[in-house]
């Protein structure tokens, strides 16, 4: 865990603590169950986000994702009869195939990563509300997948599915991107692309590789939502869920220009904005403030963040550093 | 024949001076809805049954690709272009009057959903949102003889047809113990609109009754409660007629929904609008609304809604 | 002559002047006890190793840094300290090696950026007709030959510094400082950077001279300074100024056969490429074969397609046509993976943004290339990285506190260093240096090219690439010498010199004697 990540669990705690003391309610184990599961779904995408935004990249198409998974997944299961785990691989695919084709346009074509997600962002919200032809996508009344509903909406010792599938999910990540050499190579992808070329890193595999990740987590969280919500709304279903990604991830120490951040940074981060949106309710605040809470912590958090470590930076500096450090810039 | 007389009168737009000439063969009337929603399915049915009787007109169907102000102008701007004959809208922002009414000038305008009493609109043609909730407070009445505290939730706090539903629940429910406490949006985010659900079971566990002012409101407090094992447990009211809403009201975990009849609407709108263009003006009443009331529907309703609902969209 | 004038008993008033001035950074002196002057008219060089305090001194001179003790007098006004806005307001301008211009904007817009001449009123639009009446006489003192209304992108690097120099002209600079101005000058153009030089002198304004080019030193120094360790430890006057005496200086030793190679049997082709042409020059094929155990420098001037060539052979420009072999059968590297599997490797031109990853330790640096052979179930173990870097550090002498160290807070010399770490801990075949000693001190390119010499004689076939005439010559086994995208000329040891180089280098033949 890093000083960045300590920083964030040590607001998680006060913000708790805060919360706890006005409205004791706070820490129901239901209250806690319920928001622990959110964390659970929007985790998984933020994971996803997290490999694109490392190399540099950033991927907008995910809310958009969501929405057409899931409402090809519910359409194969609620009405074209496929058997769950089959629609499940289905979807896995789809998505494995949309960040293929993404990471192809950016490395090979040489588009900006901005632009094609853009892009896809309009397209697959298109293609949902094409399928459904503007129809909400649900399962009917009382139809049921007791094994689905188990794995995706349940609870093992009254700890959602979803937060325990995160938790292994974010452990094998955190391993992919702190530990392997995949992980090594997406840091020196993010940090200088160009240098990294130069050590023989297959660059362009690498941000493929980041892309087809991100979308196939977000396939994952989008099952997930999916069965939470058990109806989609294609115009609305997944609208800005790109943001909170990018947002968890920001608020967890990522730099949008690569090279920089922590997996339990970004899952603290989607913890921090989760416990926000619960506390807007928990303390009776407007939900029209909603999203002015959200931006003015990840505001602030960014801030005090960059500020302490120039803080820490020019303490540093002023105790004086290698000695290297000071002769170095003008190369003399 | 027919052919030269649409001709003919195409030129003789064109001599009137009008901007474009249509290229369609029929003379269009076009009705155009706020958001894309199932909500419209009944209408679209309606528009068929309408064309059915309406052989001499194109009658268009027009979802916005968002619900904005913007795009709903833009929509009805391209349809003045292409020669529409009347437009009925369901206008996203009523009070934007001066859009509304330079639409107005160049076609003959109708509103429906939502009125914009203060545009130069010809009629609207619609439920009144305010009657809608007074007829789910009559539920409320109904259910909960001896009064309950009630949490409301919708999508847009800010949203006019909320607004007026909740006027009018609250006077549905005057001089009695029901209270509307509070209401919670979501912003059109159904995760968003559960967790709210299950919040409020968290932190107002004071909370007897629940109404979803949008169809997809109900749904989620339906499977918040299901989850959380409340269901009976807590009174709830609902509005519209999503498949989740309809089970619910079955099987007897959802007091009631008041439904409204976009088919009637859409159906009554064009034939309406077919006439005035045929310049019958009988039709419009002086104060220009038409109000189609809506439907209160309970557990022994459902089955005969289900299958008008399924004849209407010829499934 | 000026200089003259000014070097004799001196009636000049020193234009700078630093007294005693000490600055020390906790663990080290970066500067104590600093002393010298430097007058109207005269070019002072100052040379000095890699942390020999040139970079405190610039920054005290910049306002950049406070000294902790001693005097600046500036114009016959003494302080304690300079500030930004006072350095530049006496008239002390900087150029920097990495030139802060830009290329859409002309050249006159380049010049007068943020004081742009107004007119139009409260629109305040910029004058562009005046902002280029105020250039012109700035480039005519300088000689320029382009107008102010040049786009700066249709200009030469050399050309650059002018636009550089005139700026610091229009802000009424006194005294100008070039930092390594000629460190990234392809030959043909240093001279004129000289007489650039020259013309400032001629105008009164003094000129400081920071660079590791000693012979150009030599050639435009009125006065050499000395650094070393953060002191002065000699200073050259006009007379005295040569080559050996300032690395001597420099070093605190002499330094022995930094450029003797022994001339030595070559082995086997290692790499022969045939017909090959790039994307700069399409049309142009070139025909080179490298041999195991040489040195193969390669000549030219800046832009005859050597670093493409380069590239090229390192898998990551196109090959527009012909073949390359390695040790006889067939490479077409499509990327740099595959020419680092063939055991190609490439110490690239550009060390700050190709060569290394600034953010990461040496030892992650070192380990990126071969990340299969420091992990175990694709795991990294930190263990392995840790000893392959020692082994490195050991072997290169990298001087730093640790391989966990920041890549980024190196010295340039060190940079390189790890950049060769990186692959020489990989057992290469053949090694590509483009221009491997660019910015680094003088004692460090010696053991650069002793390490050069060392892989030639384990085998290994070296191809350097340098603008550097001294090292081309003093290195290289052979010299392959590049004209417009093909090798114009081959010479051999017997037929090395600057004269040889040059003819090839621009396009003529060979006099006497015949290239090979």
């Amino acid at each position: 865990m890093t000083k960045k990540d300590l920083g964030l669990l040590v607001l998680i705690i006060v913000v708790g603590a805060i919360v706890a003391l006005i409205n004791p309610r706070f820490l129901l184990p239901i209250n806690l169950a319920n928001t622990a599961n959110l964390v659970g779904m929007f985790g998984l995408s933020a994971l996803g986000q997290a490999f694109v935004i490392v190399t540099g990249g950033i991927e907008l198409s995910v809310g958009s994702v969501i929405a057409l998974t899931g409402v090809l997944f519910v359409d194969l299961v609620a009405n074209q009869d496929v058997a769950w785990p089959i629609a499940v691989l289905l979807m896995l695919v789809l998505g494995a195939v949309i960040g293929l084709a993404h990471g192809l346009l950016i490395t090979k074509l040489k588009m900006q990563p901005f632009v094609v997600t853009l892009c896809g962002l309009l397209i697959y919200r298109g293609f949902a509300r094409f399928y459904t032809g503007d129809s909400t996508a649900g399962f009917g009344f009382g139809q049921s997948f007791p094994t689905l509903e188990f794995l995706a909406a349940g609870r093992s010792f009254g700890v959602p599915n979803s937060f325990i599938a995160l938790i292994i999910i974010g452990a094998i990540m955190w391993v992919v991107m702190h530990r392997s050499i995949f992980g090594r190579h997406l840091y020196a992808v993010g940090k200088n692309e160009e240098a990294a070329r130069y050590s023989g890193i297959k660059t362009d595999a690498v941000i493929i590789a980041a892309y087809v990740i991100c979308q196939v987590l977000t396939v994952v969280a989008s099952i997930y939502f999916a069965m939470y919500t058990r109806s989609i709304a294609p115009s609305a279903h997944g609208n800005f869920y790109e943001l909170y990604a990018i947002a968890a991830a920001v608020l967890g120490g990522f730099s949008l220009r690569g090279g920089e951040g922590s997996i339990v940074g970004a899952l603290l981060g989607v913890v921090l904005l989760q416990e926000l949106q619960n506390l807007v309710n928990l303390l009776g605040i407007p939900s029209s403030l909603n999203f002015a809470v959200m931006g003015s912590v990840i505001l602030i958090g960014v801030l005090a963040d960059q500020q302490f470590s120039s803080y820490r930076q020019r303490a540093a500096a002023a105790k004086g550093r290698a000695p290297a450090a000071a002769e170095q810039p003008a190369a003399g | 024949m027919k052919r030269y007389l649409v001709a003919g009168l195409s030129a003789v737009t064109v001599l009137a001076g009008a901007s474009a000439v249509s290229a369609a063969d029929k003379p269009q009337l076009a009705f155009v809805v706020n958001i894309a929603a199932d909500f419209w399915k009944a209408a679209e049915a309606g528009t068929k049954k309408a064309q059915a009787e309406l052989p001499n007109y194109e009658l268009l169907f027009k979802y916005p690709d968002q619900s904005t102000v913007a795009i709903q102008n833009q929509i009805m701007d391209d349809l003045v272009t292409g020669g529409v004959k009347a437009i009925m809208v369901s206008p996203i922002d009523p009070n934007a009057v001066d859009a509304l009414n330079k639409i107005a000038s160049e076609t003959a305008l109708f509103t429906m959903d939502s009125d914009a009493s203060k545009s130069k609109r010809i009629a609207y043609v619609g439920s009144s949102n305010e009657a809608l909730g007074e007829q789910a407070g009559q539920i409320a009445k109904e259910a909960m003889p001896n009064g309950g505290k009630c949490m409301g939730f919708v999508g847009h706090l800010d949203a006019a047809n909320f607004t007026e539903r909740r006027d009018g629940f609250n006077k549905g429910v005057a001089g009695t113990n029901i209270v509307l406490v509070d209401t919670r949006s979501d912003g059109g985010d159904q995760t968003a609109a559960k967790k709210n659900v299950e919040d409020v079971l968290v932190a107002n566990p004071d909370i007897t009754c629940m109404v979803g002012f949008y169809s997809y409101s109900t749904p989620a407090i339906y499977q918040a409660l299901s989850n959380a094992g409340k269901l009976k447990q807590i009174t709830v009211i609902a509005f519209d007629d999503d498949p989740i809403t309809l089970g619910g009201v079955k099987e007897g975990s959802v007091a009631g929904t008041v439904v409204q009849q976009p088919y009637q609407w859409a159906y009554q709108g064009f034939k309406l609008m077919a006439k005035y263009v045929e310049g019958d003006k009988s039709g419009i009443p002086a104060d220009g609304v038409i109000i189609i009331p809506g439907k209160i529907l309970h557990a022994a309703d459902i089955d005969g809604y289900v299958a008008d609902l399924k004849a209407m969209q010829g499934k | 002559m000026t200089s003259a004038l000014a070097a004799a008993q001196a009636p000049v008033e020193p234009f700078l002047t630093l007294t005693d001035v000490r600055k020390t950074y906790p663990g080290v002196v970066a500067l104590q006890g600093f002393s010298m002057n430097v007058r109207p008219g005269e070019v002072l060089g100052l040379v000095g190793e890699n942390g020999a305090g040139k970079s405190t001194l610039m920054k005290i001179l910049g306002g950049v840094v406070e000294p902790d003790a001693g005097t600046i007098t500036v114009d016959g006004v003494e302080h304690r300290a300079l500030s930004v806005a006072s350095s530049m307001s006496a008239g002390i301008a900087f150029v920097h090696q990495e030139l802060n211009l830009f290329d859409n904007l002309d050249v006159a817009a380049n010049i007068f950026i943020g004081r742009e001449p107004r007119t139009g009123g409260f629109l305040r639009l910029v004058d562009t007709q005046k902002q280029r009446e105020m250039t012109a006489p700035l480039l005519a003192r300088l000689g320029a030959g382009f107008k102010p209304s040049t786009p700066l992108a249709d200009l030469s690097l050399a050309q650059r510094q002018m636009v550089e120099i005139a700026k610091a002209l229009s802000m009424n600079a006194r005294l100008v400082i070039l930092d390594e101005p000629t460190s990234s000058l392809p030959l043909s153009e240093t001279a004129k950077l000289l007489d650039v030089i020259a013309a400032l002198k001629a105008d009164g304004i003094a000129v400081i001279l920071i660079s590791h080019r000693l012979h150009e030193i030599e050639e435009a120094a009125d006065r050499v300074i000395v650094l070393r360790d953060g002191t002065r430890v000699g200073t050259l006057e006009k007379g005295e100024i040569d080559h050996d005496r300032m690395v001597k200086l420099m070093i605190g030793r002499d330094l022995k056969a930094q450029t003797a190679a022994p001339a030595q049997a070559r082995g086997p082709v290692a790499f022969r490429a045939t017909g090959v042409r790039t994307s700069t020059y399409p049309d142009k094929a070139v025909d080179l074969d490298l041999h195991k155990g040489e040195i193969l420098g390669v000549a030219g001037l800046v832009g005859s397609g050597r670093t493409e060539l380069a590239r090229a052979m390192f898998g990551v420009d196109p090959v527009l046509g012909g073949t390359f072999e390695v040790e006889g059968a067939p490479y077409a590297p499509r990327q740099a993976s595959q020419a680092v599997a063939r055991g190609v490797f490439l110490v690239p031109e550009d060390r700050k943004a190709a060569g290394l990853l600034l953010d990461l330790q040496i030892s992650q640096n070192i380990s990126l290339p071969d990340l299969p052979r420091h992990s175990h179930n694709f795991i990294v173990v930190k263990r392995k990285e840790h000893a392959t870097a020692e082994a490195q550090r050991r072997n290169l002498d990298i001087r730093a506190p640790a391989v966990t160290t920041l890549a980024g807070t190196l010295s340039g010399g060190n940079q390189q260093k790890v950049v060769l770490g990186k692959w020489l801990a990989m057992k290469p075949r053949i090694m590509i240096f483009d221009e491997p000693t660019r910015g680094i001190d003088v004692g460090t390119k010696s053991e650069i090219y002793r390490l050069m010499r060392r892989l030639a004689d384990d085998g290994v076939a070296v191809m350097m690439i340098s603008s550097d005439m001294e090292e081309v010559i003093g290195v290289s086994d052979r010299i392959a010498v590049m004209h417009e995208g093909s090798i114009s000329g081959i010479l051999g040891r017997d037929q090395f010199s600057e004269e040889n180089i040059m003819r090839l280098a621009i396009g003529k033949t060979l006099t006497q004697g015949e290239a090979e």
